[in-house]
């Protein structure tokens, strides 16, 4: 059940052993994944309990995984993120679950901690089969079908054996799972005029690209695993943060900000 | 104090990208910014014109949509979301792009002459005429206006016309007209999709 974050905690550190300017990201992002897998496995190997996919009420033994998640930040992160860890450390439950909840009922991705924290819970809620309660699930195909959450990336594979192309699915930002969706479309305004969707390249990341809408003036990375099978797109997508103060710099703004914020 | 999402990305990334959000140094990747050589492609849904099979094709088009810049299709793939093809293509399909973009295709006009073995560059305005006297010249000598019971018939049995597949609606349009105006009877537009 711990393929997935051991994948993505690789793919960090051999990304990170070559990347040029976003190393410093993908270093924090690395120990983040071994945090989040660490309560991923706590809450996945607890005898007799599974998630029944309400907050409140799977908070109890969810914050027995809060300690050794905040220690990790506190210790890698970036000053702001390490002092934030610390007065969490000492907030009482009753301050961390407001937070939680608050999350929880709107998400936001400036809302790192509860972002962070709650993505691998989210995630096993999943592939367990429980429901999020109480998570507005807005509709749309835009949205992510299982909690509602903003696309985080999107990623290019092949589903068809003998196709020529990829399939377009989008990473939820949230609960991180994928759903499908269309290829030429805007993922924040639904933008299907060709003229009006630009996809921006370079080289130097050859296999990530932005998906930019001029409508909507917003973007997110997609990362094309037709041509680098063994990408893992979320952390792919930290190292190609170059791209993003590029997009920045031309008027675009990100539909969801990642986990280093950029 | 209530910070908005907007608020709160603006002060911290605004004025040379200092630092995330979250507090990280972002002085290493916007030095690797300004290296970047970004090029710009638009994604085109259309249909593959070789068969009546209609594949649905993403067209992936290069260029900034600058005033002076002309667009050039760089790649051409099968439409994943296409409920016909999937994203596959034939071997005809998958090489779509060199339809459009090739450097073996004819530009001029050629002619063969009688008995000769090699083609002939010509003039447009040279091909234009001798088309049409050869036209009128097989149209005068073998036009039918009634047939052996004399029902008036209009017809021209010595002039076909043959259409290619990637013919426009626009060409095949007027073909259609041109050729029915002449009486053409043999005729066929391999207007398919």
């Amino acid at each position: 059940m711990t393929e997935w974050w051991d994948k993505q905690i690789r793919r960090a550190d051999d990304l990170e052993a070559h990347a040029n300017g976003s190393r410093e990201l993908l270093r924090f992002y690395g120990h983040l994944l071994r945090a989040q897998k660490d309560i991923y496995e706590f809450l996945c190997t607890r005898k007799g309990w599974l998630p029944t996919g309400e907050l409140e009420a799977d908070f109890p033994i969810l914050t027995e995984a809060l300690p050794g998640f905040l220690g990790a930040v506190e210790s890698h992160g970036p000053a702001p993120l390490a002092a934030e860890a610390h007065e969490l450390c000492e907030a009482n439950d009753e301050a961390v679950a407001e937070r939680l909840m608050s999350y929880w009922l709107n998400a936001s991705d400036i809302q790192f901690f509860e972002k962070a924290f709650l993505q691998p819970y989210l995630r096993w809620v999943a592939e367990s089969g429980a429901r999020p309660v109480r998570r507005e699930v807005a509709g749309g195909e835009r949205y992510c079908p299982f909690c509602g959450g903003n696309p985080q990336v999107s990623f290019l594979q092949n589903k068809e054996t003998t196709a020529e192309s990829g399939n377009r699915d989008l990473i939820c930002a949230v609960c991180l799972s994928s759903w499908e969706f269309r290829r030429v479309v805007c993922a924040n305004c639904g933008e299907e005029r060709p003229t009006k969707l630009g996809y921006f390249h370079s080289p130097v990341f050859d296999h990530v690209r932005i998906e930019a809408c001029d409508t909507c003036k917003h973007y997110l990375k997609s990362v094309d695993l037709t041509r680098v099978g063994f990408a893992a797109p979320l952390v792919d997508e930290i190292d190609a943060a170059p791209l993003d103060l590029w997009a920045r710099e031309h008027g675009y703004t990100k539909i969801e900000l990642n986990l280093v914020g950029v | 104090m209530e910070v908005s999402r907007r608020t709160f990305i603006k002060t911290t990334l605004i004025g040379g990208a200092g630092v995330s959000v979250f507090g990280f140094n972002l002085a290493p990747v916007y030095a690797q910014t300004q290296g970047l050589k970004i090029a710009r492609t638009t994604e085109t849904r259309s249909t593959c014109p070789y068969c009546s099979v209609s594949c649905g094709v993403i067209i992936h088009t290069l260029g900034d949509k600058s005033k002076n810049a002309i667009p050039q299709v760089v790649h051409v793939e099968g439409d994943p979301d296409h409920p016909i093809n999937r994203g596959t293509l034939c071997p005809k399909g998958a090489s779509l792009e060199q339809d459009i973009v090739n450097d073996r295709r004819l530009v001029k006009p050629q002619v063969r002459r009688p008995g000769a073995t090699e083609w002939e560059d010509i003039s447009w305005d040279t091909a234009i005429n001798e088309i049409a006297r050869w036209t009128k010249k097989t149209r005068d000598a073998a036009f039918i206006d009634k047939d052996k019971n004399g029902y008036t018939v209009n017809r021209l049995e010595t002039i076909g016309w043959i259409g290619g597949c990637t013919d426009t609606n626009e060409l095949n349009f007027l073909a259609v007209k041109t050729m029915r105006s002449m009486g053409v009877c043999y005729f066929e537009t391999q207007a398919r999709v």
